[in-house]
């Protein structure tokens, strides 16, 4: 059996960056990656990017590290495999070659799966999720063959999609279940303004429906909706959300929610299991509440706590994170928790025929989060006050008034 | 090391905003979703010279660390000597 000081399972942002800070503190310790997918750290987030897919920027680009920094920084990297059980007593992961591994210290970043699309005929050649290298590879590759496509849910990666299919030349068609863009995280102001954008780049929206079957006889020719529409189409990509396997993990004696559940130092209730990533579901400092995150920044930052606390530090995680995205001629950015929960109140800035809208959500007298369209200049302040609990009484109407300057209420 | 000069390269830039994260005193992002280097008296991509950022004592380790956090490797860094210590 081999043994590692380090083990960490996910060899993405967050357990790659825990590699790299665990080398920076213990230079000498053995330190190994176990990743299920067979390449080393790759930029997930450009993924989705149309630039990226359209070739527009080198395919290489998306490399974030060399095999030689491997080497140089003395992280093994076992790619291409799978852990597949955990034996917390002894302190034993099993992968699917059948190799064992003793550990010490035990990182469980593992990521998120696409959710599988329960729908009938849901096994025709057509169908793609967006994940991982091998999925941006294999729609690469139907891209170049395609007349008419189909995007399925709302969501910063489907808009993304969008977008590359309609600069590919490719004929879209957006089906929502939903009666607006996001439902309900936004509200159908937010929803209009990026539908508009959408109809005006060509994409053909569909919504309050859903797919009732898959057509085609190996490959997809096209979807049959509940509303009795058809749609013809040979590709279909499903932007229906993440969800994480975690049978193995729970038989190990870890406590797992939607995420693994974690203490805000990132630790399990398991003794040198520690989560980081989009897989954790931590206590969050900022909200008081157990939340899990599927961003980059959150899972770097993550990472690097994880590894400080696994080196014996005693490191609390604290984080206003967000996400942006721009395409069809808009930018849209959600920063903070932008979950519209029952007490939230929430002030609205500038108007949709103003060309730009944002809502900050509001708890408990602090600001909790924003979504921002076309007004990704506020990320930074907002963050700042997030971050500074700042009371937000008698300061109502300046926040409703989109021409004030956010940055005059941070208290410095 | 010493890191003496800041690039941006915006055709690279795609907007995640981890600069924003891990170093929000020297950068943001405009109005085109393009992160820009706060300057004392104006932002741009640069190339800037630490002594002409905002945050002028910013340490070097914040500056690293943010340009380690780019998913597309567009911070650009170079030391004293003109050359390039990141990416």
């Amino acid at each position: 059996m081999n043994a590692t000081r380090y083990l960490i399972i996910g060899g993405g942002i967050a357990g790659t960056t825990a590699a790299e800070t665990l080398r920076e503190i213990d230079p000498d310790s053995s330190i190994c990656i176990v990743s299920d997918e067979p390449y080393r750290l790759y930029s997930r987030i450009m993924l989705s990017k149309p630039n990226f897919f359209l070739k527009k920027i080198p395919f290489d680009t998306i490399w974030l590290k060399t095999k030689e920094w491997y080497e140089s920084k003395k992280i093994e990297l076992l790619d291409g495999k799978n852990a597949v059980k955990l034996d917390s007593a002894n302190k034993i992961i099993e992968l699917n070659d059948g190799n064992k591994i003793n550990y010490e210290k035990l990182l469980l970043a593992i990521g998120g799966c696409a959710r599988p699309w329960n729908v009938a005929g849901n096994e025709k050649q057509g169908i793609f999720y967006l994940r991982t290298l091998n999925d941006a590879k294999a729609i690469i590759s139907a891209v170049k063959k395609t007349k008419r496509a189909v995007s399925i849910g709302g969501g910063f990666i489907s808009f993304e999609m969008c977008e590359m299919l309609r600069l590919a030349g490719i004929d879209v068609t957006l089906v929502l279940r939903e009666s607006y863009y996001w439902e309900p995280l936004l509200d159908k102001m937010s929803g209009e303004i990026i539908e508009s954008a959408l109809q005006k780049g060509g994409v053909s929206i569909i919504k309050n429906t859903e797919a009732s079957e898959i057509v085609g006889n190996e490959s997809v020719t096209g979807m049959h909706l509940k509303n009795g529409e058809d749609i013809s189409c040979e590709m279909i990509i499903a932007g229906i959300g993440v969800m994480c396997p975690f049978e193995w993990i729970r038989a190990g004696g870890v406590e797992v929610g939607r995420g693994i559940i974690a203490n805000e130092y990132l630790e399990t209730n398991v003794p040198d299991i520690w989560t980081a990533g989009d897989s954790a579901e931590f206590n969050d400092l900022i909200l008081n509440e157990k939340v899990q995150l599927g961003n980059w920044i959150n899972a770097q930052m993550q990472g690097r706590t994880a590894a400080f606390n696994m080196a014996g530090k005693h490191q609390p995680f604290k984080l206003v994170s967000f996400y942006t995205t721009q395409g069809f001629g808009i930018t849209i950015a959600f920063v903070g928790d932008v979950r519209p929960l029952p007490d939230r109140i929430i002030i609205a800035r500038g108007t949709p025929e103003s060309g730009s809208y944002g809502r900050i959500l509001i708890s408990k007298d602090e600001i909790v989060g924003a979504t921002l369209i076309n007004r990704t200049g506020e990320l930074a302040p907002i963050t700042k006050l997030i971050e500074r609990d700042v009371k937000i009484t008698g300061h109502e109407s300046e926040l409703a008034d989109s021409q004030f300057d956010l940055k005059k209420l941070i208290v410095l | 090391m010493k890191i003496k000069k800041i690039v941006v390269a915006s055709n690279l830039c795609i907007g995640a905003a981890s600069c924003v994260v891990t170093a929000g005193s020297v950068f943001e992002l405009d109005s085109e979703n393009k992160a820009v280097i706060k300057f004392k008296d104006t932002k741009n991509s640069g190339p800037a010279e630490r002594e002409q950022l905002e945050d002028a004592g910013i340490t070097d380790d914040t500056l690293l660390l943010a340009a380690q956090s780019c998913p597309t490797k567009a911070i650009f860094l170079y030391d004293e000597e003109g050359k390039q210590v990141y990416p």
